[in-house]
């Protein structure tokens, strides 16, 4: 039987610095949900295709499902817990709660960050952009709609709201 | 996912003296995104040795001048459907990109999984064969170029040995004046792991006779290759919808020939000749 080499490891979550212990065979979304607690981000299909798990490495949308837990070394990681502020809600959250982009919620959390990198490149994007942005994240519920709504209301354009 | 003993090379050297000294029981990782997907597996073979090459800078981004494209085998999809030298001089590798798998599959997914994965379905592999592509594979005691087209072997395997890393893929720019396409057939847009594919280049001279034609179909045969047969059929000739679907046909013809019938067969014959016709129809607009 081999015997497995744990590692320690120096990352930042949410702004935050930590020093880890982790078995290498662990993925992100292990050491966020299991080690962590930080269960905002979801544990969907774990192939890569639902993107519940999205968060944010270094700026750019991610499946924390198919990231291996060492390759956070040095890296940034932003998830769902870190995108208020204190108790400032980020945009993006404030508008998925106006526009009812939120229904059971099991998506949100990868939404809004899928959303954020869209935003954070191209504050301004054509509802194309949007639907770009988002085709990695499967949505059960709402039909998309008011997700993209959502999206750009909290962008700089924030299109006149329909009567 | 069984355990595995963990390395993170800092440099390429120190990756490849690694690579040389756990031979055969050794595994490169870079973005991960075939292989954690293949180590869940519950029936899946794990290696005991993984070195994570993630973070060789050295191994990433995309060189232009003096008529070639090198592209470093770690640079994401995500980089290369941005990057402006490839859209410029190669704009079908740039179609590929953009159409793999999801945002968070391209900001992870690199070119040179993509390429030594060797999946039928592999989308860069066919736009960097009608590229005419080299690509570099470097271990201890050697380093050797071989045209893309023969690295691989069937779906799955290559002709890389374990101890061998793909430090390099490269290319002549298009000329100005040819035109490109990468057409990809899948069952919706986003997350669709294509099932047929067909990449296309065509340069014609003033008079618009077809000087060069390159078609390279994906999913299609047993092994990558530029279908020389229906390229001969174009070269010489002027662009017209009835060249096109004999060309469409040829590669439809040898696909049977090549691959038997097949319970796909009757889809994929009418398909791929379809494909194959739009493909260079895109190049002649
Ligand atoms: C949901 C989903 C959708 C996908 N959609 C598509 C799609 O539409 N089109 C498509 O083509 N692919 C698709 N893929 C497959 C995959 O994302 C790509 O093949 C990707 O480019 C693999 O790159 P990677 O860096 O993640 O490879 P890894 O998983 O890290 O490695 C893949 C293989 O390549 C080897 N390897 C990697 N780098 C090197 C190197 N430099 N030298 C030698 N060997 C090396 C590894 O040892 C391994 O065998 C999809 C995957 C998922 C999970
Ligand atoms: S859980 Fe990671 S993509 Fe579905
Ligand atoms: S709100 Fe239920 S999956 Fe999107």
């Amino acid at each position: 039987m081999l015997q497995m080499n744990t590692l320690t490891i120096t990352t930042t979550i949410n702004r935050r610095n930590y020093t880890l212990c982790i078995n290498p065979n662990q993925t992100l979304l292990d050491i966020l949900r299991e080690e962590l607690g930080l269960s905002g981000t979801k544990r969907g299909c774990e192939i890569g295709e639902c993107g519940a798990c999205t968060v944010l490495m270094n700026g750019r949308a991610v499946n924390a499902c198919l990231v291996l837990a060492p390759q956070i070394e040095g890296q940034e990681i932003l998830t769902v817990e870190g995108l208020a502020v204190g108790e400032q809600l980020h945009s993006l959250q404030e508008a998925f709660l106006e526009h009812e982009a939120v229904h059971c919620g099991f998506c949100t959390p990868g939404m809004l960050l899928s959303a954020k990198e869209l935003l954070d490149e191209n504050p301004n994007p054509p509802e194309t952009d949007i639907r770009f942005a988002i085709s990695g994240n499967l949505c059960r519920c709402t039909g998309y709609v008011q997700i993209v709504e959502a999206i750009q209301a909290a962008s700089a354009n924030k299109p006149e709201r329909k009567p | 996912m069984k355990p595995f003993n963990y390395m993170r090379a800092t440099n390429l050297h120190e990756a490849i003296g690694l690579l040389a000294h756990h031979t055969p029981n050794v595994c490169l990782l870079a973005g991960g995104t075939d292989l954690l997907i293949e180590w869940r597996r519950p029936s899946a073979c794990t290696p005991e040795n993984v070195i994570d090459i993630s973070a060789l800078t050295e191994m990433k981004g995309i060189e232009s001048g003096n008529g070639r494209i090198v592209l470093k085998p770690l640079t994401t999809h995500a980089q290369i459907l941005k990057s402006q030298a490839i859209i410029e001089s190669a704009p079908l590798l740039s179609v590929a990109a953009t159409v793999i798998g999801s945002p968070q599959i391209r900001n992870r997914g690199t070119v040179g999984g993509n390429i030594m994965n060797a999946a039928a379905c592999a989308d860069t592999v066919p736009p960097l064969i009608a590229l005419n592509a080299e690509v570099v594979l470097q271990s201890e005691s050697e380093r050797r170029t071989l045209p893309l087209h023969e690295l691989f072997l069937k779906p799955y395997e290559t002709v890389a040995r374990p101890d061998e890393i793909l430090c390099e893929i490269r290319f002549e720019k298009l000329p100005v004046k040819a035109r490109s396409s990468f057409i990809k057939l899948g069952r919706r847009n986003a997350l669709s792991i294509s099932r047929l594919s067909v990449a296309a280049v065509v340069a014609r001279d003033e008079a618009g006779v077809i000087t060069n034609a390159r078609i390279v179909p994906g999913a299609t045969f047993p092994r990558w290759r530029r279908v020389v047969e229906a390229e001969k059929l174009l070269v010489g000739e002027k662009a017209s919808a009835e060249l096109f679907r004999a060309a469409g046909d040829t590669v439809s013809e040898l696909m049977i020939a090549e691959t038997g019938h097949r319970w796909s067969t009757e889809y994929k014959e009418p398909v791929i000749a379809v494909l194959v016709q739009r493909a260079l129809e895109q190049c002649c607009r």
